[in-house]
């Protein structure tokens, strides 16, 4: 077991877990956080993309003991952290089907904003790995051009 | 049942006011919900089975269809919110209550059946929704008049705001109390559908997406209790294995670990009451399994996989591969003429020369929901609850109660999020197995979560379908003078056969081929097959329309100009639909070498009526490299479903439907080793990304205006797969009879 302090969402959390476990079982389990989905667990589909210090991971592969002192934020953090608008684009543009892969989406989307606030249809493809077996794409596509102001 | 009689009952009786809230419907034999959470309950105190208006205009809408992406929860409350002529923006929809219409014997159930895939605009469902809120704008009304001591017929109901000429007003909290004791004496009219200002006007998006986005969406596997405890499963890799030997002492000690638990099926007690479900059990029956049980789910994850265990891998073991299994169906199907779907005129008459041959074939494919299988249990000696993400509460409501043995009402349900579902969530077999877990370790919340493997490989498989096609092309016509067509399904529940998409397309219902033949035979394997969004209808359009075209291309006639022809004597509807859609694409330009445009046309659900279920024409566009590279590089669709209650909503299912379609015929294909799945997560089973997504252009110029509002979310799964297939015929001169197509060597020179 370990004993690891982290910040969650700008609040010092304290997690007394298995060391091996990843933060999205941290996330979930241990901190009640359940806006970060288990979608595959092999970082294949992004449902679990957290920010970790800045930069979009899949929290299925990030072990917590290597977490002592890092900043995370989570789907439930984003309004805060500037992702209101993309929010309130996906509401708009009635981007969410079943919606579950869709606090990744969000996340990625998010993450990729900041590093390129002008992305061109090639970069979104490029930092959009995540899997929505609904087919939202199109609409994922559209919210983030929407939110960057780039032509649809 | 009649439904007029159901509709008396549930709106004539007056029920109580919940905190001067207005409550339509029936009285509810129960009282205070007996969990503290829960989406089925608006809130500590309901008592109304469909709309309550609180006393600030909130208006609740509780819908027994459960939302699984398509919108069909916000769907009924537009329905009703069209009636009710209140402010959109104060609507909200939370779950409807099983074990209620239970309790009441039917307050949801009958005239709006909880059946899956949100039919909110199926006729009778719009029209009991309509009348919901028709209902309560009138007693509203006449609990202004009361007040005001005017006619109720002088007064205008809008926005949720009551006015009477001489300037009065009052919202609809204001009197939704006195409105609740208020009994009609006859139901009023409902508008025409000419005067509706919301349904086919507006496109409001799905009301839960705020929570969507924030992350606050309580899905079946965020579900949280006090004491509640994680669970991981394992049922035997070959089905209908069974257990032969674990060793539970070598993982007790492991972190957090509080048991192991063994499922047999045996041990399934059986509802004590005629069960209600809507599918029978054959297909939710408990496979042998084994879960270990521990406080969070990655000290039970990791348990369960250093748990020493053996299996009796049973019969299916046989199997060395899907090749193996998809051999004996076609041997099968080469027997001689199995069950007759059709059979018309006698196709020993036809005397063209030309013969037209085709042997096609789809493989297993996964629903692959994105939210694995999972439920949480509680149960107890004398009780359960269940928090589920159901497809059909009233199935699992019986399946619950099937698993516990319990008697009915000692079983309460809870509907949360559904990730995703495509046919997947429907029979129950996964909460089945997580209240057998639960049942075993009474007392505590147990959340059984299916690993993203276990998912895969315990699925209830897409049908594989093998086919094989004959035509005899009249010599001046180039029209099919008969055709037969033998069916090879892979499966042992007749259930999952289904004929749509193949024998009840108009090309078989029109009279247009005078001499048919349409047989079909089934092969029992251990492997399980359940529905697969469209089920067996997006296996059968791959065929019909890839057989189609080869008929076509027989008959030197362009495609898109052969299904006119075909299709002539049938609704009008399907020509739009194919002439539309070919034009957006770009039909009859000159294409650069390597690249072609492909098009097919199916209906669904049921297409040998004429103005029923949903045309699906769509185009496919591609370029393919000379070394075999494929571009899909624009769709474009058409379709008539009659009419669109929220045109931005048919467009988003078709946009998604379009894609699920496409990925399947792509990418989707189950392998069998020694009767067990192989493949266990996405990296094995690729699923496309936004960088694989071509435009996808949805044309509504070929609605019909027919009065129906046709379910919109399976018809385009099917078109897009034989488009596609055409379009590469088109390309490179490749027909690809079988899927999927990544496996196809698409190079040319």
């Amino acid at each position: 077991m370990s004993k690891i302090t982290l910040r969650v969402n700008g609040k010092a959390q304290s997690v007394d877990a298995d060391g091996d476990t990843p933060l999205l079982w941290v996330l979930r389990d241990h901190l009640g956080m359940t806006g970060t989905k288990y979608g595959c667990g092999v970082a294949q589909c992004g449902a679990c993309t957290v920010h970790l210090n800045g930069e979009a991971v899949r929290s299925c592969q990030v072990p917590l003991d290597g977490l002592a002192g890092a900043n995370i934020t989570t789907i439930e953090g984003l309004a805060a952290k500037g992702g209101a608008k993309l929010q309130a684009l996906w509401h708009e543009l009635n981007v969410p089907q079943c919606g579950y892969c869709q606090a990744g989406m969000l996340m990625a989307a998010a993450d990729l904003l900041k590093k390129k606030p002008k992305p061109s249809d090639a970069d979104i493809d490029e930092a959009m790995t995540n899997i929505c077996r609904c087919g939202t794409y199109p609409r994922v596509k559209a919210a983030i051009k929407r939110a960057a102001g780039v032509a649809a | 049942m009649n439904a007029m009689r159901i509709d008396r009952r549930s709106f004539l009786v007056s029920t109580a006011v919940v905190s001067g809230g207005m409550a339509l419907g029936i009285t509810s034999a129960e009282g205070a919900p007996t969990v503290p959470w829960g989406p089925d309950m608006a809130s500590g105190a309901e008592f109304s089975a469909w709309i309550e208006i609180a006393p600030d205009d909130t208006v609740t809408v509780r819908v027994p269809t459960p939302e699984c992406g398509n919108g069909a929860m916000s769907q009924a409350a537009m329905n009703v919110a069209e009636e009710l002529q209140c402010d959109w923006s104060k609507v909200q929809v939370a779950f409807a209550s099983i074990r209620r219409d239970f309790d009441e014997k039917g307050s949801y159930q009958t005239g709006f059946l909880s059946f899956f895939s949100g039919h909110s605009t199926g006729k009778q469902r719009l029209k009991t929704t309509l009348q919901l809120g028709a209902s309560a704008r009138e007693r509203l009304k006449a609990a202004a008049a009361a007040r005001w001591q005017v006619p109720a017929s002088e007064i205008t109901a809008a926005n949720s705001v009551l006015s009477h000429a001489s300037g009065k007003k009052l919202r609809y909290g204001q009197v939704a109390a006195e409105a609740a004791k208020i009994v009609l004496p006859k139901e009023p009219a409902l508008k025409p559908q000419g005067e509706w200002t919301l349904l086919g006007k507006k496109s409001p998006p799905k009301l839960n997406i705020p929570e969507i986005a924030s992350g606050k969406a309580v899905y079946g596997l965020d579900v949280k209790l006090p004491g509640m405890v994680h669970a991981a499963l394992m049922q035997c890799p070959v089905h209908g294995g069974k257990l032969k030997s674990h060793d539970a002492s070598a993982v007790m000690k492991m972190p957090g670990v509080r048991a192991v638990v063994v499922i047999d099926p045996a041990k399934t007690p059986g509802s004590p009451v005629k069960a209600q479900s809507t599918f029978g059990f054959g297909d939710s029956l408990c496979q042998w399994g084994i879960a270990v049980i521990a406080d969070h789910y990655w000290q039970a994850k990791k348990a369960l996989a250093a748990l020493p265990v053996e299996w009796d891998m049973g019969g299916g073991a046989k199997w060395q591969d899907a090749e193996a299994i998809y051999s004996a169906a076609k041997a099968l199907r080469d027997k001689g003429p199995g069950r007759d779907l059709k059979k018309t005129g006698d196709i020993a008459t036809a005397t063209g020369k030309r013969i037209v041959d085709g042997d096609y074939g789809t493989p297993y494919a996964e629903n692959a929901a994105l939210e694995p299988l999972n439920t949480t249990a509680l149960v107890t000696a004398d009780s359960a609850e269940v928090w589920t993400n159901t497809q059909d509460m009233a199935q699992a409501f019986w399946v619950a109660v099937d698993e516990t043995g319990l008697a009915p009402g000692k079983v309460n349900m809870h509907q949360t999020f559904m990730g995703g579902a495509f046919g997947r969530r429907g029979q129950g077999d996964d909460l089945r197995m997580a209240v057998a877990v639960a049942k075993a370790y009474p007392g505590k919340p147990v959340k059984v979560i299916w690993s993203r493997e276990e998912c895969f490989r315990q699925g209830r498989y897409r049908t594989p379908v093998f086919t094989k096609m004959h035509a005899v092309l009249d010599d001046t016509t180039g029209l099919p003078q008969a055709m037969t067509a033998d069916i090879g399904y892979v499966g042992s529940r007749p259930g999952f056969h289904l004929p749509l998409g193949f024998s009840d397309q108009p090309y078989f219902n029109s009279g247009v081929i005078p001499n048919l033949h349409l047989t079909s035979s089934a092969l029992p394997v251990n492997v399980l097959s359940g529905a697969f969004r469209a089920p067996c209808f997006n296996s059968h359009a791959f065929v019909l329309e890839t057989f189609v075209d080869e008929c076509a291309v027989a008959a030197g006639i362009d495609s898109l100009e052969y299904r006119l022809k075909l299709l002539a004597s049938w609704d009008k509807s399907w020509s739009d639909c194919l002439k539309l859609a070919a034009e957006k694409s770009g039909w009859g330009q000159k294409l650069p070498k390597g690249e072609g445009i492909g098009i097919a046309i199916s209906c669904w659900p049921v297409a040998n009526v004429r103005k029923n279920g949903t045309v699906v024409a769509a185009a496919v566009r591609v370029a393919i490299t000379p070394e075999g590279v494929l571009m899909v590089k624009q769709i474009d669709t058409a379709f008539d479903c009659g009419r669109v209650a929220n045109p931005d909503a048919v467009r988003a299912q078709i946009e998604g439907a379009t894609l699920f379609g496409l990925n399947v015929a792509l990418n989707e294909e189950l392998t069998v080793k020694d009767g067990a799945i192989v493949e266990g997560n996405f990296d094995e089973y690729p699923i496309s990304h936004m960088a694989d997504v071509p435009p996808i252009n949805v044309h509504f110029g070929a609605l019909s205006g027919h009065e129906r509002l046709e379910i919109i979310g399976e018809a385009p799964v099917g078109p897009v797969q034989p488009a596609l297939g055409n379009a590469i015929y088109s390309a490179i001169g490749k027909r690809l009879r079988r899927t999927p197509i990544r496996k196809a060597d698409l190079s040319w020179s």
